[in-house]
């Protein structure tokens, strides 16, 4: 009997540390997707045509994943942590061409902040991630970003002397 | 934060079958390999997908007829689809079992027609390579999911590159 609630104390703190990590990894990717929000709004107002539409439709996708993760960390019975009133910018943004290297800027930084949330064991949040990597990228190499093999991964995680 | 890079999937159920046919060399040849387990199979068949792209990479570099931008394009795509080759690799421990064992037939790439189909064509083989993985990284481990996104990520955006290069 004591062995059973040892094992059934054992799954259940194992559960919560799962649980943890779950909602750990979706904030890193809320915060990644705020940022991106914020940023876009930067971006398309240095914008005209083309290039302000696909900075539009790059901010909407950005606001629906950070629906999205807002109501998976709320499921959880977390608190999804609130955006900043403002972020820095990585680099200034004076011009048109500034604005499109802020877009390849932020889709990168968007790619590796999924990198935890396709770690984990649920298979929903292991494939919302892989899937928000792909987009991001590929909104990267719309904006004219150069073509990365191993995006959104560090050099650390790649195994010395199979190439990179 | 990368989960442990150093962890490998191995095919231990392979690896355990000869201690039941010990000292019975006979049968032990003739028995029947075990099932693999699903990360290893995942792996597998990653590996595989991306010896064929590799294959088609080099099948149109042989093939275009443009030597401009095209091939700067597919130049490189080629060099990308050899690292996500030699990470996937390096992520698969062979028992001595299956490590000397035949390798299977080299992949051959399908017909090429002209460069701007031929670039259609690549770009069609990367989308479907990209959702394959989406699948196949359900069944791994943690480090080799994230690998698995990237490439997979990586892979997408090729489908861009190669479309806009049909298009200059």
């Amino acid at each position: 009997m004591r062995a059973a609630e040892d094992q059934a104390g054992r799954g259940g703190r194992r559960t919560s540390r799962t649980a943890q990590a779950a909602v750990a990894a979706l904030q890193v990717a809320l915060a990644a997707e705020q940022a991106a929000s914020y940023g876009y709004g930067i971006v398309g107002a240095h914008l005209t045509g083309t290039k302000f539409s696909d900075a539009s439709t790059g901010w909407v996708a950005h606001q629906r994943a950070r629906d999205q993760l807002i109501q998976m960390i709320s499921a959880r019975g977390a608190r999804p942590r609130p955006a900043a009133v403002a972020y820095q910018l990585p680099i200034g943004v004076r011009t048109g061409a500034d604005a499109v290297a802020l877009a390849i800027l932020l889709e990168h930084q968007v790619t590796a902040a999924y990198l935890d949330l396709v770690a984990q064991p649920d298979p929903v949040l292991r494939e919302f991630g892989a899937r928000r990597m792909q987009a991001a990228a590929v909104r990267a190499a719309r904006w004219g970003g150069r073509s990365q093999a191993f995006p959104g991964l560090p050099a650390s995680a790649l195994q010395a002397g199979h190439g990179r | 934060m990368a989960a442990d890079p150093t962890r490998r999937v191995v095919l231990t159920a392979a690896a355990a079958v000869p201690v039941l046919l010990a000292g019975c060399k006979g049968v032990g040849a003739l028995a029947p390999l075990p099932g693999l387990a699903p990360d290893v199979v995942a792996l597998d068949h990653a590996i595989a997908a991306e010896q064929l792209m590799v294959v088609r990479y080099q099948a149109a570099l042989d093939a275009l007829t443009s030597k401009g931008k095209e091939m700067t394009v597919i130049r490189a795509l080629l060099g990308e689809h050899q690292e996500h080759l030699d990470q996937l690799r390096g992520r698969l421990i062979l028992p001595p079992r299956l490590a000397t064992a035949s390798p299977g037939p080299t992949p051959t790439a399908p017909p090429l027609a002209g460069d701007g189909q031929l670039l259609a064509d690549l770009a069609a083989a990367e989308q479907a390579a990209s959702a394959r993985l989406l699948r196949q990284l359900l069944e791994v481990p943690p480090a080799l999911a994230q690998l698995m996104a990237s490439i997979g990520a990586s892979e997408a955006a090729h489908a861009v590159l190669l479309a806009r290069a049909g298009k200059a």
